[in-house]
């Protein structure tokens, strides 16, 4: 018995250990930061001798991150309201539904799981500018609708198929109607799977890079990514500059992840596994 | 009427979503198909219909076939990486103790990272001169390493960051997928006097491969539609096939022929999915 605690405590030493050496970007990413610009070149492993703040400054000006926020955060938001409503409305029927038309809908709503970004983005470019919409913000909004429409209304129905059709039966004979029962009575018992969607995709709209690199406008419409993509790109060797994006870019999300660590791991992993 | 009533009803519900993935997803994917058989530069009013001439350009056309190779070669380490050691650290790490926890915690961190932060910041662990990696190389006596010398060499950097950035990702895939093992199967094997070993090969890998057909599958997808990681990371040394694809519309003003390259793509990949799908789904066992 003694011996297997012993293994027990060497296990987890090395866990430890291999967990620091996986983490060591992560530090490196944290402490230069805080560094100033001669620190970051010559000491990259070194903690902070002089602790400077001004790398945060200096990116949140030449890479102006308000404006980026704010697009990151008004084409996250949206993007996620609509397909919220659009996919659990779809999915909503054809989940309560069993015959060969909504079987059929159902594998055509689903083959979008398949198709690659870039196969549609080139084509979507061309169909936004015919609607005017390439470099707007709504253009943007519904490109990442139709993308990630797929997964999320596959989560809806599987979702609706747990729940009993019992309260929207007797709601029914009750005399309301279909939307009402669907506004006041499916949405909130659809928070746990809706948690999921806004995770999954959420964590997608935020973090992408090639779909807002080509579809928003260069000088309007950067997001996170792409804002300190294209600032970056100006200066590549300006590391101090780098660091401060990096982190404006990442403590908001990482911050997010520690308070809610069970829900993200769940919402990304069951996102990708059942899609 | 009532009928009527409620057939309308059920195309307003279906309605706004429809239009979405009808505009947004499947016309764009007809119309994909199509422009792979003209030779449509993008800008000019009118194009001419060539058949099959961009798939045969394609055949002979070095650029692609180096996008190829580069990516095959990043998925084969990718997904040899990130699922060897994220079915060993699920199942190293396969109990309730906080230490154990914290660590798979700490590992998930680089999945909600943006790829253009991860690539920042290992582009510059990896510097020639006083990167973080040479530094450590230093330190135990071993000289500069050039981590972008060669395509190949290259290739297997951005495949690190690739892989880094995922693992996470894999461990709890795994973390989940061995939840469903019944514990009585282990306790069964205790008596039996089955060495920890014994227990790996016998018990948690086979009832391990329906996770590990979803995982495979999902890192082979990934790593072979890969776009960012290679875009920021190696200005233009480096191609794989998304890249190519995307730098032949964007940089050469070839939409045909860029559609047509998409296209392949996107068989490749229904086709190596498929295969891999019908190969995993043998090795499931049920005990």
């Amino acid at each position: 018995m003694k011996r297997r605690k012993k293994v027990s405590v060497i296990s987890r030493i090395a866990a430890l250990f291999i967990t620091v050496i996986f983490a060591l970007p992560l530090y490196i990413a944290v402490v230069n930061a805080f560094k100033p610009y001669e620190d970051i070149v010559m000491k990259p492993l070194a903690p902070p001798s002089a602790f400077t703040l001004q790398n945060f400054v200096s990116a949140w000006n030449s890479a102006g991150i308000p404006r980026l926020y704010l697009n990151s955060i008004l084409i996250t938001g949206c993007s996620l309201a609509l397909l919220i409503l659009v996919a659990s409305m779809a999915a909503y029927i054809v989940a309560r539904k069993n015959t060969k038309f909504y079987n059929g809908v159902y594998v055509f709503f689903l083959m979008g799981l398949m198709i690659p970004v870039q196969m549609i983005l080139i084509p979507s470019i061309k169909t936004l500018a015919f609607f005017h919409l390439l470099r707007t913000m709504p253009g943007m909004i519904l490109f990442n609708c139709a993308v990630y429409f797929s997964v999320s209304f596959f989560l809806y129905v599987e979702f609706f198929k747990t729940l009993p059709t019992s309260l929207e039966e007797s709601a029914k004979i009750d005399g309301a109607s279909r939307f009402v029962i669907f506004r006041s009575i499916l949405l909130p018992l659809l928070k746990p799977c809706t948690s999921t969607v806004i995770i999954f995709s959420g964590m997608w709209i935020w973090n992408d890079f090639l779909p807002p690199l080509y579809i928003l406008d260069a000088k309007t419409g950067s997001t996170i990514t792409t804002g300190i993509y294209r600032a970056i790109g100006q200066y590549t060797t300006n590391w101090d500059i780098v660091f401060g994006a990096v982190m404006w870019a990442s403590v908001p999300v990482v911050i997010l992840y520690l308070c809610m660590q069970k829900q993200f791991r769940h919402g990304m992993v069951a996102g990708a596994v059942k899609g | 009427m009532k009928n009527w009533k409620t057939k309308l009803s059920d195309f307003l519900f279906l309605l706004p979503g429809s239009l979405i993935y009808l505009i947004f997803m499947v016309v764009p994917i007809v119309v994909c198909f199509y422009y792979s058989f003209t030779n449509w530069d993008g800008i000019s009013p009118t194009y001419k219909f060539i058949g099959m001439k961009n798939f045969v350009n394609l055949m002979t056309d070095q650029a692609f076939w180096d996008s190829v190779k580069t990516t095959l070669i990043l998925t084969a380490f990718n997904v040899i990486f990130v699922n060897v050691f994220g079915v060993l650290i699920a199942v190293w790490m396969d109990k309730k103790e906080k230490t154990y926890n914290l660590c798979k915690a700490v590992i998930f961190i680089p999945c909600v990272l943006s790829s253009v932060v991860v690539s920042f910041i290992w582009s510059y662990m990896t510097q020639g001169n006083g990167g973080v990696i040479n530094e450590i190389i230093g330190f135990f006596g071993g000289g500069n390493v050039d981590f972008f010398a060669s395509p190949f060499v290259t290739t297997l950097t951005v495949t690190m960051a690739i892989s880094w950035a995922g693992l996470g990702f894999y461990v709890t895939v795994y973390d989940a997928s061995l939840k469903t093992i019944p514990q009585d199967l282990y306790e069964a094997a205790q008596v039996d006097g089955a060495s920890a070993f014994h227990k790996f090969f016998r018990i948690t890998l086979p009832l391990l491969v329906p996770g590990l057909t979803i995982s495979v599958i999902f890192s082979v997808i990934n790593a072979l539609r890969q776009y960012d990681f290679v875009k920021i990371m190696t200005p233009q040394t480096i191609e794989t096939i998304a890249v190519n694809a995307v730098s032949r519309m964007t940089d050469y003003n070839m939409l045909g022929y860029s559609s047509a390259i998409v296209l392949v793509l996107f068989l490749f990949i229904g086709v190596v999915t498929a295969v891999q799908y019908l190969i995993l789904k043998k090795m499931e066992v049920d005990y």
